[in-house]
């Protein structure tokens, strides 16, 4: 299929239900791809109708979301890091993918593409996490046991640099120190490889699940009733009513990030759903019961408008609708389960899927 | 008894000020056991099922970072049907997690450090409520045993001892000594004295007025009262206990106070004998015995003489009687005399009528004051002068006293002043022998009351007027000449000799009891 500029309202929604309440501000990144794409389009790729010997280069952005909204970056970025990671294996992508098609990473690809020399690269429908997750070994290459590496990392100023060999976690932790020294945001592109390991190594469709997500929440009415935003997103509703209580704690969290905790009263049953929060939305609590967790996608939407308030946004009194959507297929199995479930985060409880069959 | 509840807990000596009541429900079925557990754990705490009270102690969530642990817990303590469950102070949660608790039903406190102490002591006051309340009743045995309690002591020791309002009461129900918190007191019903269990209305706070009498051997009236209200946690039986050891000190404190006031009671009534009987020339041993008690037998007396029921206890309301006194300006010397007090003052010179007057107005108000406590009747006598005079302004005070008692008209209170000779007369004729005299005279008109009795009362006090009659009694002249001639028929009498008429003056009088 092809994109247009037309689609962009709906990816950037979409990619805002996913994100789970992180991810980055998806809206900056539509703003950089409608301006790409002018009155051009994309091709999305089927992944399981393409060619499995087609050469994929999974590419986004990594670090601080936040300064990439203060100052939107050209674009250029993503195809310096596209250009050294081909460089350093000596291997040319025909295709890219995401490295997380949601929140603000949705468009990252889309952005490399229109941005590489001469016509538009191909964007297969792939990424390496079908939702939005905060680190690199979280990457579904990672979890099933691939290599993330060698990946390039070009920086804001300037600099490429380029990080090959060391498990998962290793990578993570050094990726991290670049961002912490060189601007806190980089564009990443992870070396090209045959579409035929992507298939079986990270996540299909996640682009068009959130198109169609993203096209349905916009034509809803203003002010829908809760049930009709959960169909619109294809999940259950978890509470409907104003926000009691939000806490947020620095440096809590597992990674070192900033850990935070919100209670919305469903306004039908009085039940208090609490919701722990950390880039993403985790977790969640109904009167004490552990109800939804992640790698399930916990959204928080503003109850007149079905747009999702993201974790840094959400604030006490806001009238918010908290939906729980299905987590890709690809995570459930038990041990892929242990990189993206609660214990990953350090909630000590076991992963609640609803949509799974215990 | 039953095992406290949470509420009761909280008023546990150790618990008191130290833990916090901070949301859900006080009010539930009372717990049954205390368990421990660990706060920072995931797991079902073993043991914390049914009706108890969970205690966490350990790293219970550090703060507000971990509210969804400890929700979690709380959760799973409430499915477990745990009652209660106590935090330490440093975990105290946020607004969300008190109204989770509210809405699971689930009892959350906050205790300061250190929380397994306050467990301890609740587990004990669970298993063993009743050493609870030895340990109170032995405080205040021990503590009036130490030392001598007055009332004001005891209040200040029950108060601390039971945490509740506690009030000293006189034997009336007046407050002499209160602690910080009033006792709604007029639940008190201080004319029974047995020990009382009252249900207040929720006006009051609601809950109990425990009251318990302070009673002496052989007086019937209680001389004072120890009250308490308990509220719906107290454990009554430990108040009721408490005060029942407060009251059984303060009566035998009492006894021996009462034995003093007794034996002066009875040094005053023998002296009071002589110096009647000694008339007016008292000879030196017994003016010597007068000085001594502070009685002036020279100037002029005037007596007051005022009677109380035969239950009345003189002795212990001597005094009562003599502050009655010194609040109306006077200070007369009072004697336990019979049933009820005799006392006399002593003027230097003979009495002008005014300063008489004056002084039976005094007297007056001071039996008013008096008969708001007591029921009682005053008679005052005139001024008499000389030894001999207590003797003579007492009997006649002594015989307005014996007419003021049935002249409730007069608030039972006559001066002998304003009687006149008629109504001394009268008193003559209430005494023994006169009355049976008087009903047989006028037997044959029919009883007391009767139409022919009425009417020839009215015609002897209407001086014979038939009219005067007629309009008195509302009747036609005509039938009260009838009635009058019946009455001379009957009684075979001349209403016109002047000898026969003031016997059947004085007859009609007396047996109608004017």
């Amino acid at each position: 299929m092809e994109l247009t500029a037309a689609d962009v309202p709906a990816l950037v929604r979409g990619a805002e239900v996913l994100g789970s309440g992180g991810g980055g501000d998806a809206r900056a990144g539509g703003i950089l791809v409608s301006r790409l794409l002018r009155g051009g389009s994309v091709d999305l790729l089927d992944p399981e109708a393409s060619d499995p010997g087609l050469l994929v280069s999974a590419v986004g952005m990594v670090g601080a979301t936040v300064v990439f909204t203060e100052q939107l970056p050209g674009g250029g970025e993503f195809t310096r890091a596209l250009d050294a990671v081909q460089r350093w294996t000596g291997v040319r992508a025909g295709a890219v993918a995401s490295v997380e098609a949601a929140g603000l990473n949705a468009a990252t690809a889309l952005v490399t593409a229109l941005s590489a020399a001469g016509s538009p690269l191909p964007v297969v429908d792939l990424d390496l996490c079908g939702r939005a997750l905060p680190r690199l070994d979280q990457f579904s290459l990672a979890v099933a046991g691939s290599d993330i590496t060698p990946l390039a990392l070009a920086l804001p100023g300037g600099q490429v640099v380029v990080v090959d060999g060391g498990d998962a976690v290793t990578t993570e932790r050094s990726v991290r120190s670049v961002l912490a020294g060189g601007g806190g945001w980089a564009a990443i592109a992870v070396g090209p490889r045959p579409l035929a390991e992507l298939r079986r190594h990270a996540l299909a469709g996640t682009t068009r699940r959130l198109l169609e997500v993203g096209r349905r929440l916009l034509a809803l009415p203003d002010a829908p009733g809760p049930a009709a935003v959960a169909a619109a997103a294809g999940g259950q509703v978890l509470a409907a009513g104003r926000v009691l209580e939000v806490v947020r704690h620095r440096g809590a969290g597992e990674g070192g990030f900033g850990r935070g905790s919100l209670v919305v009263r469903d306004r039908a049953t009085s039940a208090l759903l609490r919701l722990e929060m950390e880039n993403e939305y985790l977790l969640a609590l109904a009167d004490g019961d552990v109800v939804a967790t992640t790698p399930d996608v916990l959204a928080v939407l503003d109850r007149r408008a079905a747009r999702p308030v993201s974790c840094d946004r959400v604030r006490r009194g806001d009238d918010v609708v908290v939906l729980r959507l299905d987590a890709p297929r690809f995570w459930h199995e038990p041990a892929r389960l242990d990189a993206v479930g609660p214990r990953a985060f350090g909630y000590d409880v076991d992963p609640v899927l609803p949509g799974v069959p215990a | 008894m039953s095992t406290p509840d949470l509420a009761a807990l909280l008023h546990l000596p150790g618990w008191r000020g130290a833990v916090r009541h901070v949301a859900g429900p006080l009010d539930g079925p009372p717990p049954g056991d205390v368990v421990l557990g660990d706060g920072g754990g995931a797991t079902v705490v073993p043991g914390a099922g049914p009706g108890t009270l969970l205690c966490l102690t350990g790293a219970v969530g550090a703060g507000a970072a971990d509210a969804w642990r400890l929700e979690a817990q709380l959760r799973r303590a409430a499915d477990a049907g745990v009652v209660a469950v106590l935090l330490p102070a440093a975990a105290e949660p946020t607004g969300a997690t008190r109204l989770l608790c509210s809405r699971l039903g689930l009892a959350l406190l906050v205790a300061d450090e250190p929380v397994l102490q306050r467990a301890l002591e609740a587990a004990v006051a669970l298993a063993a409520p009743e050493v609870a309340r030895a340990r109170a009743v032995r405080a205040v045995s021990g503590a009036a045993g130490a030392s001598a309690q007055d009332g004001a002591g005891f209040v200040r020791l029950l108060q601390r001892t039971l945490d509740l309002p506690v009030a000293f009461l006189d034997g009336r129900g007046a407050v002499l000594h209160r602690g910080s918190d009033p006792v709604p007191t007029a639940a008190l019903r201080s004319g029974e004295p047995v020990p009382q269990r009252t249900v207040l209305p929720a006006g009051d706070g609601g809950g109990t007025l425990l009251a318990h009498p302070v009673l002496l051997p052989g007086v019937r009236a209680a001389q004072r009262w120890f009250v308490a209200a308990a509220p719906g946690w107290a454990d009554v039986e430990a108040v009721a206990d408490c005060l029942a050891v407060a009251a059984a000190t303060v009566a035998a404190r009492l006894g021996v106070d009462r034995l003093g006031l007794e034996r002066d009671a009875r040094a005053r009534a023998s002296l009071l004998t002589d110096v009647l009987a000694g008339g007016d020339g008292p000879d030196a041993e017994l003016r010597r015995r007068a000085a001594a008690a502070g009685w002036a037998l020279d100037g002029w007396h005037v007596g007051v003489r005022i009677g109380a029921p035969a239950t009345t206890d003189t002795a212990g309301s001597r005094d009562e009687v003599a502050a009655a006194f010194a609040d109306g300006g006077l200070a007369p010397v009072v004697v336990e005399h019979g049933d009820g007090w005799s006392a006399w003052i002593t003027l230097p010179r003979p009495p002008a009528a005014e300063t008489v007057r004056e002084l039976a107005e005094d007297l007056r108000q001071v039996h008013r004051a008096l008969r708001r406590h007591l029921r009682s009747w005053t008679g005052v006598g005139r001024p008499h002068g000389g030894p001999g005079g207590i003797a003579r302004s007492l009997a006649e005070a002594t015989d307005a006293a014996g007419l003021a008692a049935g002249r409730t008209e007069q608030g039972c209170f006559l001066h002998v002043d304003q009687l006149g000779v008629a109504q001394t007369l009268l008193a003559w004729t209430r005494t023994g022998t006169f009355p049976p005299a008087a009903r047989s005279l006028l037997e044959p008109l029919g009883p007391p009351g009767s139409d022919l009795v009425t009417t020839l009362a009215a015609y002897l006090d209407q001086e014979s007027s038939l009219v005067q009659t007629a309009a008195v009694l509302g009747v036609h002249r005509n039938t009260v000449a009838a009635r009058v001639a019946r009455v001379q028929q009957l009684l075979e009498v001349d209403l016109t000799d002047r000898d026969q008429r003031l016997a059947l003056h004085l007859a009609c009088r007396a047996v109608q009891g004017g």
